[in-house]
Parts: C-alpha cells; structure tokens; sequence
C-alpha cells in the first residue's frame, strides 16, 4: 500500500459517564503533517488508542483509503499501516536495536531461529533511506533518548507504515534533537508519508504542521493553520483569551538567600548525579535550573530540601547550613518546597483537603494543641486558602486525590506560600497541568519574587524558564554548563544543555 | 534523503566496579581460609587419597583410573595460592564478565581443600581416602531435580510470572508420579502423569495472577502450602492403607554405549536414569528457544516490557498462560524426577528444594546454563551437608545447609554481583 489518507468519522469514546471523545472527525491526507492540538485531558491520546486499536470505540467509524477498517488490536492497525511512536517508548531496554525493531515481524530461518543478518540489513537499508542513523546491535537502554526515538520512528517505518503517530514526542528532548525529529518528519512527509502529531506545545506544532486540528474536553473545536499567532491557538485550545506573556518588575535582586557551594551527591547505586555544582540564589530573584530531564537536577532538589544525603559540599538557607539536615530542619531554615512527583511526594491522596494544606505545619500551635488537633482551626486555614487559591473542590473534606491535576497542585502550592518562608524551590511546578493552572501558577511565583522572595525554579520546559527566570542555570550531567541571562537565544541554551560549551558567549 | 546530524553517542553505564570487588575480596578471604585451616591444619607429613571409583557401570570392565596419593599441606597450599590468584586477578583487573564463573571456580578449589584436609591421613575421618566420582555422581541426584525446578521457574519468569511454586509443583509431581510409577511400573507415563499435574498447578497459578491480576508471590506460596497439605492428606488416607500405590520403584539406569566407560563423566553424566537425559534435552531446548528463536524472543519481550509486546500485536495474556502452564509442567516433572531417586513418597519430603531451585535461578541470572551451574553448585552442597557427617567434619549439616539461602540473599542484594530479574517479573500485566 502505498500513501495513505486516514479519515475519522464522528469517533465517540467513553469511560463510564464519561466521554473521553466526542464524535471527533478529522483527515488526514497522504505526506500531509497533522497536528492534533490541546492541553493534557483534552482527549488526545484516547483518540490515538482507539486509533491504533488500544481501544475499541463506542462509535464511529475509520476509514483508510475511504474503506471502513476496524481494529481489534494494535496489531491490525500496524498490519494497515499505522505505525506509532509512543509518549513512553515502546522499546525493550534490556534488547538491541535490531531485536526491537523486529518484534512482532521477525525473520526467521530453520527451527524458527531469528534471522538477525537481514534483520541488521533491512535496518540499515531503512536507516539510510529515511537518514535514521542507527546503530543495530546497540543495546537500547545504552542510547540517549533521542536515538531511542529514532529507533521508534524505525521500528514503526520498517513495519510498513504510511502513517505516523507521534504522541508528545518532544517532551523528553532537547531543542536541538527536537530540531532533529522536526527535519526527519519534514523528510518523512516529502517521501509521502502521513503524520499525525500530537502535542500541547505551541511552537512546535507551529514549526512542523500543515494543518492543525484543536481538540478541548473531548471534541474538536477548530482548525488552524501554522500561519495562526500562538496566542489564538491557545485562546482555542483553552476556550478563552490567554496571556502568555507573564508580566514582571524588572530584575532587582537582593541579598543571597540559599547558597549552594561544590555541591556532590550520588544516587541510589552510587553514581554522582550533581557534581560539584555551585550557584546562589538571591532575594527578589528567580534563578530557573534548565535541562533535560534525568541530568540531576531531581537529586539537586531533594539534596537541598533535606531529602536525600549531601556526599561533600554546603547548602545554606539564609545563612543556616542545611546539608545533610532533616527535611524539617530545612523546612525550620525558610524553605518551601514544591516537588516533582505531586501525588508521591506532595500529597497524602487519601487525607482531605484541609489536612493536606497543614502538612507542613504538624506542629504549628495555631493547628494543634496539647495531644490534639484544632479541627476548627485546619478547617478555617482551609477554607480561607481554597478561597484565596481558587482551589475547586466539593468540599475541604473531599480526599484531595479526587481532584483534578491542576487542583492537587494547587494544593501543594498553597500549602507551601501560606507559610512565610524566604526561599521557594519547584520542580516541574507544571507539569501535565492545563494552560489556566499553568498561568496561576506562574502568577503565584512571580508574586513570592516581587516579594523579595528567592525562587528556585526547575523545569525541563524551556518556555517556562524563559518566562519566568532572572537567570537561568542548565544541568547536564550533573554538572553546571553555564548560567545565562534570559535574553539569551533558545539555540545557545541548547547546546548547554547537550553539553557543549565552547561556543557559548556567557 | 538527507542525514541528520545529531551524534549517535553512546551512554555506558557505571560498571559495578566495588561489587566486583566484594566479590574478589570473597575470593581472597576463601583462599586464605584453605590456606591457614586447610593447608596449615594438617600436618606437613599427612597425605590424602583421592580415588574415582566408577559407580552403577553395568557390564564390561570400565576405563578406570587409579588412585592419587597426594601431600594434603602442600596440595592445599597450591589450591590456595591458585584461589588467591584468582581473586587478586579479579580485583586488580576488574573483569567485566565471567565474574561469578571466577567464583564458581575459587568455590570449587575450596571443596577440594576442604575434602584433601578431611581425608588426611591422622585426621579424624575413619576411612583416609575419598571418592570423587562417587561424591559427583551423589551430587547428581539433587543438582538434576534442582535443574528440572529452575527451568520450571525460568520459563515462567522470562515471561514476567514469578513462580514461587516450585516447591508445590515438586510435590504434586511426586504424589501422582509414585501413583502412577507404582501402579504402572513405567516411569514414562509416571512422567505425564507429573507433567498434567505439574501444568494443572501452572495454570491455576496463571489464572490468578493473570486474570486477577493477584500478588503473584502470595498465590504460589499459598498453592505450595496447600499442595503440602493436600499430598498429606492424601498420603494418610490414600497411600497409607493401600500401600501397593507406593511400593519404591525406581528406574533403570541407561548407560550410554562407550560414554559410560570414560572416567569420572561417564558414570557422572551417561550411565543414569531416563530423567537425565530428558533434563539436557530440557536444557538445550530452553537455552536455544529462548534466546535463539522468534519464540523466545516474544517471551523475553513480555517479561521485560509486556506493553511493548502488545504494541506490536503479541498476545502478552496468552504467552503467559503458555508459559506458566508449560513451566508447571516442568516443575512436575521435576517431582517425578525427585520420585525416580527416592522411591518412596514421604509428605513433605522434598523439604525445600524447590526453593532452593528458586534461588538457583536466580543466582544463575534467569539463563538456563548459568541456573545449570547454580544447581551444581548447591547441589554438591546439599550432598555435603549430609555427607560430611561421615568424615566427621566438625561442621553442622543444618549451617551448611543454609549456604544456598545466604548466596541468594547476597545475590539478590547486590552484594555480590549484579542480577536484574527480567523488568516486568511479577508485575501483572494491565490491558488499557
């Protein structure tokens, strides 16, 4: 089969009383690049597991070539020739290259033994044709990630497909290997196949699609072009007017509030993770930590929040040493902490609301008194902050894991802002959160910075960091690349972070 | 088409540089232990005979060697100063392969100390000689069940299911083997019998932890106590009164034609019972399929990363139910094996094997030779913690009995070594 137009009609998902997919129809036509746009829960990638026979839809139909196809399993729709990349690869890290590209399709000889010699030869037959370069008797967990998206892409291209899905595919690169990927699809769609792209990042999907198709809370409302300005896509994806900008005073820091000097720390199995890094965060001032995810940056945060052993070197928080201390020493010290993993580290999800917002503070005497709580109290300090944080919840008594993402987050945030503290350290502060929450949020920090706060901000979302940063500081390795002014150009980052220094003018 | 030009760089991992060294350090400790208590321990005028008396050869004058008189101080100072080079080899080169081989081998050299120390001549041992090939061919026995029980658990646990019910296989294996061994007189269909009962338990197994998606480890260590019972039960009322169900038969040895007659591995490996060789068929079949053929590939690919496997339309439910049955099946087998070699089935008389054939694959990483090797290890183990109390070595049977259990656990922690059970070993697989 050669080229493919892939067409929905009126595809409808439910879960229970919800409807996941709302008679969504969409078009795609042969080397077309499609861009499926809009904000985590919108229903994008329930859309894709019904395409790609993970799910069986409710109604609805498929048409490929404009015949009606149906998809009992994942392996059907490979057989019609889509292919996918998923968010979280599909690749067996323990395997080499060939061996995943293979799975499912294996060539074999006598004795149903694996036929790895034309298994390598068609891989570098199809690494050379699409300009995949590829080693495949490497092993797969052994490549960074962006080469394992590559095998991906090959994996998918070498089961004979014609149309690509690719579901957030950037949210683990960096800005030059998403460079990469956006030539290979470009390359990818002059040879004629098609691409559905999914994703909530509006730059990208500006930079690579030909059409754009916006979908919020399950149906689809609208089209665009790339030509559109970013911020009437969002207005679309969002279903308002949005300001992307996030205003600020001008850059006006103070004394030196947390202070990190030849800092060390080793992970789990004993291999150094933050290599002597050192950097000071001032009053007044936001210094965002950039980087590809797994570069240390965790480790740093936990190291500073008193959650895992400092191997050599000094953290300070406001003057007071804190390495090695207990979480609750550096709590004592001003320090607020918003962590990466919310619902692991952040949240008790069985608790309510109200005693998850007093967490932090067990022993505060307002909250509690001689062997017991002051209910009446936690309950007060609840509603006042569901109020002040616009926190939607049934009730302050509702177990906080019955909330929505962006609300548990909320939570955490205004548990840690309604102590008075110095120092506010994030990570991914916004993660998988919706474009309102993620303006709240940014708002909140900004607010701790005009009050002469000092905000450590980690974030692996380089739009966050150029929002929101006085300075920014990119991890690789465990290692400081560089600290750079925000004016600095998207590219230069870059290259900090894939660890290239000499070109860089700091 | 263009190349783009991203550099394929390769991450390498830390190579676990202090285990290796744990490990070496091991080695080393080992070496000096020959050295002072072994070597030191006998007198300088003290010699041990080593004889490799052929066992079980039927028929016709075997090849034979003859005995080896040997000074027991000087004999174990060579095995310690080669133990020792070893080890210092292992911590000065840190080799990033056949680490544990290494290890395997400085074990060895220490049995052989140990048994050139116990027969010394004015030692406390009655008799002053000692049997290798008698002691390997005893080894035999256990070590070929224990394969039979690590392969049954290799095949469930390279497809993501942990099969802790070994020991339950074993035993229900034994019961219907005896049964069958008895009233039949033939051990083939003893062995079918084994094997329905065997895939039985497997599948009762698979049911619960793949369509209830049930904590894996608690489901076989409930089907090994109530297959405990249940043979006990069973043996009370069922084979106590009639008794002509379990009389003790055991099979013929086969020997092999012109193999069995070479020294040592002739009657060691090619003068024994049907389940031997049944057990290198077990062997080659399960080391190829799983790593050579699209079969194995598939398995693998479930037990490490089963949504992968379903992306690309493989049936994770059904290779697991494949896979646990046939690993039951084997595990049954493997008590009808234990049967061939006791005669008799006493409740709860495999006392722990099949465990200890769960620590064996594990030691030996999930592969069927590197299980092979554990099994031999532990089985020579095993032999000792009985057989030792004849040469009146003053070292407990029940401490030496704990050695597979505390190699396991140093195993498993990472304290020596590195294993990584297969990534998805029992954890239920979620269609979404």
């Amino acid at each position: 089969m050669l080229f493919m137009r892939l067409e929905l009609r009126g595809i409808t998902k439910r879960f229970g009383s919800f409807t996941a997919n709302d008679a969504i129809d969409l078009v795609v036509e042969p080397g077309e690049i499609h861009c499926l746009l809009g904000e985590n829960g919108a229903g994008k990638s329930t859309l894709m597991n019904v395409l790609f026979g993970l799910y069986n839809a409710d109604g609805g139909e498929i048409l490929i070539n404009g015949e009606s196809v149906h998809f009992a399993t994942s392996g059907d729709a490979v057989r019609k020739g889509i292919g996918m990349v998923h968010q979280h690869f599909m690749l067996v890290p323990v395997f080499t290259v060939a061996e995943n590209v293979i799975l499912g399709f294996e060539p074999t000889k006598s004795f149903n033994r694996i036929d790895y010699a034309t298994a390598s030869d068609k891989i570098r037959k199809f690494s050379e044709e699409f300009g995949l370069e590829v080693d495949p008797d490497a092993i797969v967990e052994e490549l960074p990630v962006g080469i394992q998206q590559r095998v991906e892409i090959l994996k998918a291209l070498s089961q004979e497909a014609e149309l690509l899905i690719l579901d957030e595919p950037t949210a683990v690169l960096t800005p030059q290997e998403i460079e990469s990927l956006i030539k290979i699809m470009k390359d990818l769609a002059a040879s004629g196949k098609s691409i559905l792209f999914i994703s909530h990042k509006l730059k990208e999907v500006k930079a690579v699609a030909d059409k754009i198709t916006v979908i919020r809370l399950g149906k689809v409302v609208g089209t665009g072009l790339p030509s559109d300005s970013e911020e009437e896509l969002a207005s679309k994806m969002v279903g308002r007017s949005v300001n992307l900008q996030v205003e600020k005073s001008p850059h006006n820091p103070g004394a030196p509030m947390l202070e990190v000097k030849d800092l060390v720390v080793r992970d789990e199995r004993g291999v150094t993770v933050v290599n002597n890094i050192s950097f000071t965060v001032n009053r007044g001032e936001v210094l965002a930590v950039a980087g590809v995810q797994g570069n240390g940056q965790s480790e740093l945060v936990e190291a500073i929040a008193g959650l895992r052993a400092v191997e050599s070197g000094t953290i300070s928080i406001n003057g007071v040493r804190v390495d090695n201390a207990s979480p609750r020493e550096c709590l004592d010290a001003g320090l607020a902490h918003i962590p990466e993993d919310r619902q692991r580290d952040g949240l008790v999800l069985s608790l309510s609301v109200a005693d998850n917002l007093v967490l932090n503070t067990p022993r505060a005497p307002q909250f509690a008194g001689r062997g017991s709580r002051k209910l009446q109290a936690v309950r007060e300090n609840a509603e006042r902050l569901v109020k002040d944080f616009d926190i939607r919840t049934e009730s302050v008594d509702a177990p906080v894991g019955s909330l929505s993402g962006g609300n548990q987050q909320k939570v955490i945030v205004a548990r840690e802002l309604s102590r008075n503290v110095d120092v506010l350290i994030a990570a991914q502060p916004t993660r998988g959160l919706d474009v309102g929450s993620i303006e709240y949020v940014h708002k909140q920090f900004i607010r701790e910075r005009d009050s002469n706060k000092a905000v450590l901000l980690v974030s692996s979302e380089l739009d966050e960091v150029f929002a929101l940063a006085d300075r920014i500081a990119v991890m690789f390795q465990g290692g400081i690349t560089g600290i750079v002014s925000p004016d600095s150009t998207r590219e230069s980052i870059g290259l900090l972070m894939a660890g290239i220094t000499e070109q860089v003018n700091v | 088409m263009t190349t783009v030009t991203t550099p394929v760089n390769v991450i390498r991992r830390d190579t676990p540089v202090g285990r290796t060294r744990v490990i070496g350090g091991i080695m080393i400790a080992m070496a000096l232990f020959i050295m002072w208590v072994f070597a030191f321990g006998a007198s300088s005028k003290a010699t041990s005979i080593i004889t490799f008396n052929p066992l079980n050869t039927s028929g016709g004058a075997p090849w034979t060697l003859g005995n080896l008189t040997v000074p027991s101080r000087l004999s174990d100072v060579v095995l310690a100063l080669i133990a020792l080079g070893t080890g210092i080899e292992t911590i000065v080169r840190i080799p990033a392969k056949r680490v544990m081989a290494r290890f395997g081998f400085v074990s060895v050299l220490f049995l052989l100390g140990l048994f050139v120390w116990t027969v010394r001549s004015g030692g406390p041992s009655p008799t002053n000689f000692i049997d290798l090939t008698d002691i390997l061919v005893n080894a035999s026995g256990i070590t070929m069940v224990l394969i039979y029980g690590s392969m049954a658990g290799i095949m469930c646990e390279r497809a993501g299911v942990v099969n802790i019910a070994i020991e339950g296989q074993f035993l229900g294996g034994a019961f219907v083997g005896a049964i069958v061994a008895s009233a039949t007189n033939s051990f083939v269909f003893a062995t079918f019998a084994g094997a329905i009962v065997g895939a039985l338990l497997g599948w009762v197994l698979a049911f619960f932890a793949i369509r209830y998606r049930s904590d894996q480890v608690i489901v076989g260590v409930v089907l090994v106590t109530m297959i405990g019972s249940l043979t006990n039960f069973l043996n009370l009322t069922f084979l106590t009164p009639y008794q002509q169900f379990n009389t003790g038969v055991t099979p013929n040895s086969i020997p092999i034609p012109l193999l069995d007659k070479i020294p040592i591995i002739g009657p060691l490996l090619f003068n024994q019972n049907m389940f031997f060789y049944l057990m290198y068929l077990l062997v080659g079949a399960m080391s190829f399929g799983l790593f050579k053929t699209k079969w194995g590939l598939r398995v693998r690919a479930v037990g490490e990363h089963p949504q992968a496997a379903a992306s690309v339309g493989i049936r994770v439910k059904g290779v697991r139910y494949f896979n646990t049955i046939l690993g039951g099946a084997i595990g049954g087998v493997g008590g009808v094996a234990f049967i061939a070699l006791h005669g008799q089935f006493n409740p709860g008389f495999t006392s722990g094997l099949g465990y200890i054939a769960l620590a064996a694959l594990i030691f030996g990483r999930w592969r069927p030779a590197g299980a092979v090797v554990a099994s031999i290890i532990f089985g020579l183990t095993s032999m000792l913690a009985s057989g030792l109390q004849s040469f009146n070595v003053p070292v407990s049977s029940e401490i030496l009995g704990m050695f597979p259990y505390i190699i396991t656990i140093a195993v498993v922690s990472g304290l020596i070594g590195r294993v990584r059970a297969p990534a998805a070993d029992g954890i239920p697989y979620k269609q979404d």
